[in-house]
C-alpha cells in the first residue's frame, strides 16, 4: 500500500461512499413508473465512475466500482443485485477505458460510451437470472436512453473536471 | 492526479456525434432483428408463453388463457390477468412494480418482464394452438 498516499486513499474511500450513496438515490427515484423498463436508472453512480477514471485512472475507478458494487448488494441484501450491478458496471467501466484511450472522444463520448454498454451489461444479467432472451426487446429503449443519461453525466463530469483543476486531489 | 498535465477534453467534438449515432444505429438494428424475429406469422393466433425462474409454466393460445393467474417465484407472487384479447399484471409483490406499470400487452412479440421474481410473459405468433404445464 506504500504506492498510494493516504490523501489518494481517503478521496478513492470519499468517491466509494458518494457513488454508493448516489447508486441509493438512484433506485429510490421513481423512474419506471414514467418509463416501465425493467433496470431503468438515471446511473447516477456512474457520474463519480467517471470522474474517478479521470482524476484517479483506471484501477482506483475499478476499485470504486467494486466497492460500490458489493457494499450496495450488501446493503439491499439481494445476490442478484450484484450480478447486475457487477456486470454493468464492468461493462461500463471497460468501454469508457477502452473509448478514452482509443476514442479521441470527449468527456461526453466516454459518457455515452459507458452509459450504453452499462446496459448491455444489465440487459446481460437479465437474460442469465430469467433464462429467457425476451429482455432483448428492451435494449433498443435503453440504449435510446442511455443517450440522454450519459450525455447528462458527460455535462457533470465535464463540470467537475474543469473544477478539479484547481483542487489539491493529488 | 494528472488533469493539470493532460486536461481531458470537455467540449463535445465530432466524435462524440460519431459515438451518438453508433449507439442509435445500435439500438435500430436490436429492435429491427428483435421484433422481425418475434413478428406475428398470422394474426389469429397469438400465444401467450409464461416462463417462471426459466421453466416455461404455460403456453397457449392467448383466447385460451383467459382468465386469472397467479405465479410465484424467488419470494414474489404475481396476479395475471387474460381477456382473451390482452394479458397484464394487475398485482405484484415485487419491490419495483415494473411488470405492472408496464400494463396490458395484446401483438406477439410483446411481453412483461418481472426481474425481482424472474417471471417472463411473452407473446409470439404463429404457432400451433398446444398447452404446456
Amino acid at each position: 500500500m506504500g504506492r498510494y498516499s493516504v490523501k489518494q486513499l481517503a478521496l478513492w474511500a470519499v468517491l466509494a461512499a458518494l457513488a454508493l450513496g448516489l447508486s441509493t438515490l438512484d433506485g429510490m427515484l421513481p423512474l419506471s413508473a414514467l418509463l416501465p423498463l425493467p433496470g431503468v436508472k438515471l446511473g447516477l453512480a456512474n457520474i463519480v465512475t467517471l470522474f474517478a477514471l479521470y482524476v484517479s485512472g483506471a484501477p482506483a475507478a475499478l476499485a470504486i466500482l467494486a466497492v460500490r458494487c458489493v457494499l450496495g448488494a450488501v446493503f439491499a441484501g439481494n445476490a442478484s443485485a450484484l450480478l447486475f450491478s457487477l456486470l454493468g458496471g464492468f461493462c461500463a467501466m471497460g468501454a469508457m477505458i477502452l473509448a478514452r484511450r482509443f476514442g479521441g472522444l470527449s468527456v461526453f463520448g466516454v459518457s455515452l460510451c459507458g452509459a450504453a454498454a452499462h446496459n448491455v451489461g444489465q440487459i446481460a444479467a437479465a437474460m442469465i437470472v430469467l433464462g429467457d432472451t425476451a429482455v432483448v426487446g428492451y435494449l433498443p429503449f435503453l440504449l435510446l436512453l442511455s443517450l440522454v443519461t450519459g450525455s447528462l453525466t458527460g455535462l457533470i463530469v465535464s463540470r467537475l473536471l474543469r473544477a478539479a483543476v484547481y483542487l489539491p486531489l493529488s | 492526479m494528472s488533469l493539470k498535465s493532460s486536461p481531458p477534453e470537455c467540449r463535445p467534438n465530432r466524435r462524440d456525434a460519431l459515438a451518438a449515432l453508433v449507439i442509435a444505429a445500435a439500438a435500430l438494428v436490436i429492435a429491427l432483428s428483435f421484433y422481425y424475429d418475434n413478428a406475428p406469422a398470422g394474426s389469429a393466433s397469438v400465444q401467450v408463453s409464461v416462463s417462471v425462474g426459466g421453466r416455461v409454466e404455460d403456453f397457449s393460445s392467448l383466447s385460451r388463457y383467459a382468465g386469472v393467474h397467479t405465479y410465484s417465484c424467488n419470494g414474489y407472487t404475481l396476479t395475471v390477468s387474460c381477456d382473451g384479447a390482452e394479458v397484464q399484471v394487475v398485482s405484484s409483490t415485487c419491490p419495483g412494480q415494473d411488470c405492472v406499470h408496464t400494463g396490458a400487452v395484446s401483438k406477439a412479440g410483446q411481453s412483461i418482464v418481472c426481474l425481482p421474481a424472474r417471471i417472463v410473459i411473452r407473446l409470439t405468433g404463429g404457432a400451433a394452438d398446444l398447452t404446456v404445464g
